[in-house]
């Protein structure tokens, strides 16, 4: 346990050693933030559409943004980088599970990205009165379900870094993946708004337990078993990759070719 | 100028024979770039299957405009890449190189790379420009299309050169990852909707202290005959500002340049 925690602590330092990278960034994802809600706003000035109205809109559009921002700083990266350059090479004969040590270290990735979450809810809840806030017992399923996606991205993250065993580069796969988890987790749109072809995948496929499920605690559509049910698919899902993840990576070892040393 | 054409030319080719070795990176970058403007696709369609206009923009008019974004977008990755990896070379203090050989150092760093990844949004944006032309239902004249094809130049420099100031800030903020110009181009991402539905506040930022407005925005105004069209023939004289202004941050991080010591 003790390595892991060194690692966490570790990863933790290296976000704040590079504070001000990390304050432009966020500021990056603020104007986003910013640019959806506006616009919504416009949109929704004539109406609601699909059953959101301004108010709910904005809660979904702030929790999107935030499952969104959970873990995308540093992480993958970080791991691609370390398969490029061969460094995995000396990864591999440290005495740790290599995917607990990344996952430590994605964890102490995302000490920044709590205060930064907190930050932008008061500037949504302050500049644009207030948000719908849901009951007690109701916002102790949404932490559990916002807590979840954590080691749901890191999975997802995870699995996409180790591709980087099979190309030379990581950008296109990063963002093919950004893209798809984008449209299918509801960040885009809410999945009910899709038209049904892609509405169709988008239920089955693991990434709705990324946005589309805190959002709909939150927004209290779902309540009571549903939300458990929601919870338990999430949790099925973190399993269900984790191990997937353990498969990949023994076949990836087999196509890792490291130069020189 | 025809012998740094002809530099960046070779630079830029060299760079793009050595990207097509990685036939499967090509591709996965390509897809990319291709998936994006699908997602803005997306969007727009799923929204207006709800709502008649943004804004009073029609779903072509609103496709037209995020494909203009897009395709100008592309062409960052595919001709000005290399701009990209500035901080890196000043945080390891790899710009000695250029600057001993005999060649504009601009040059030398905006030809060092190249985005496959453009070649998806060209595409995509490109095919998004042409739907929408043809089903806003724009009355064409030869001073529309010379027009429009003037603003589309003038666009692509705005955009370039905000890649190049961008960047260039690096030579002040320090640190491996160019975030000021991530910052910047992302901001930019706000441009690809039309700027009416934004606050006063930033409508005005956007067209006179970062002219992100001019992009996609006021030259889509020009040619679909709205209000305020007028502001979009404004689009050269800011291409014109904007490259003078990279000319000038650029050469003056050049003269702050200090190297990192080996």
């Amino acid at each position: 346990m003790k390595p892991y925690l060194g690692l966490l602590r570790m990863s933790a330092r290296r976000v704040l050693a590079y504070r001000m990278s990390s304050v432009i960034l966020w500021i990056g994802g603020a104007t986003f933030l910013a640019g959806s809600l506006a616009v919504w706003h416009a949109l929704l000035a004539d109406g609601d559409i699909g059953g959101y109205d301004w108010d709910r809109m904005k809660a979904y559009l702030l929790v999107g943004w935030a499952t969104g921002a959970l873990g995308s700083a540093y992480g993958d990266w970080w791991m691609a980088n370390r398969i490029l350059d061969g460094h995995v090479a000396t990864d591999l004969t440290k005495p740790l599970d290599y995917q607990w040590a990344r996952f430590s270290e994605h964890m102490g990735g995302l000490a920044t990205e709590f205060i930064a979450i907190a930050v932008a809810a008061t500037a949504v809840m302050a500049l644009t009165d207030g948000l719908p806030l849901p009951g007690p017992g109701q916002a102790l399923l949404f932490v559990l379900s916002f807590l979840m996606v954590a080691p749901l991205k890191f999975a997802i993250a995870y699995i996409t870094t180790m591709v980087c065993f099979w190309t030379q580069n990581f950008m296109g796969v990063s963002w093919a993946k950004d893209a798809i988890v984008t449209l299918f987790s509801g960040a885009l749109i809410p999945l009910a708004l899709l038209p049904a072809w892609l509405a169709g995948p988008a239920s089955v496929l693991p990434f709705a337990s990324i946005t589309a499920t805190p959002a709909a605690i939150f927004l209290e559509q779902a309540t009571g078993w549903e939300a458990l049910r929601l919870l338990a698919v999430q949790a099925a899902w973190v399993v269900a990759l984790w191990w997937g993840a353990r498969l990949i990576w023994r076949r990836a070892l087999r196509a890792l070719t490291v130069h020189g040393g | 100028m025809r012998r740094v054409l002809r530099i960046y030319r070779r630079s830029l080719g060299a760079h793009l024979r050595a990207v097509l070795e990685y036939e499967a990176d090509f591709w996965i970058l390509v897809v990319a770039g291709l998936l994006f403007q699908v997602l803005n696709l997306v969007f727009l369609s799923a929204v207006f299957a709800h709502v008649p206009a943004l804004n009073g923009w029609s779903y072509p008019e609103a496709v037209l405009l995020a494909g203009t974004f897009g395709f100008i977008n592309g062409l960052g990755p595919l001709f000005f890449e290399g701009t990209w990896r500035l901080a890196r070379r000043i945080n390891h203090g790899e710009l000695d190189y250029p600057l001993v050989r005999p060649v504009n150092v601009p040059v030398q760093v905006i030809s060092g790379g190249i985005g496959m990844h453009g070649f998806g949004d060209v595409v995509g944006g490109g095919a998004m420009i042409g739907w929408g032309l043809a089903n806003a239902g724009i009355e064409w004249t030869p001073v529309k299309i010379v027009g429009g094809l003037v603003m589309l130049v003038s666009s692509a420099t705005i955009l370039l050169s905000l890649i190049v100031i961008g960047n260039a800030v690096s030579f002040w903020v320090g640190g491996p990852h160019p975030v000021f110009a991530m910052t910047l181009i992302r901001t930019a991402d706000m441009a690809k909707y039309p700027i009416t539905i934004y606050g006063v506040a930033v409508r005005a930022a956007f067209t006179v202290l970062v002219p992100y407005a001019f992009i996609s925005f006021f030259p889509a105004t020009w040619v679909l005959d709205k209000e305020h069209s007028w502001i979009g023939l404004l689009t050269p004289l800011m291409a014109a500002y904007c490259v003078w202004l990279a000319r000038t941050v650029f050469r003056a991080g050049l003269r702050r340049y200090d190297s990192a010591g080996h």
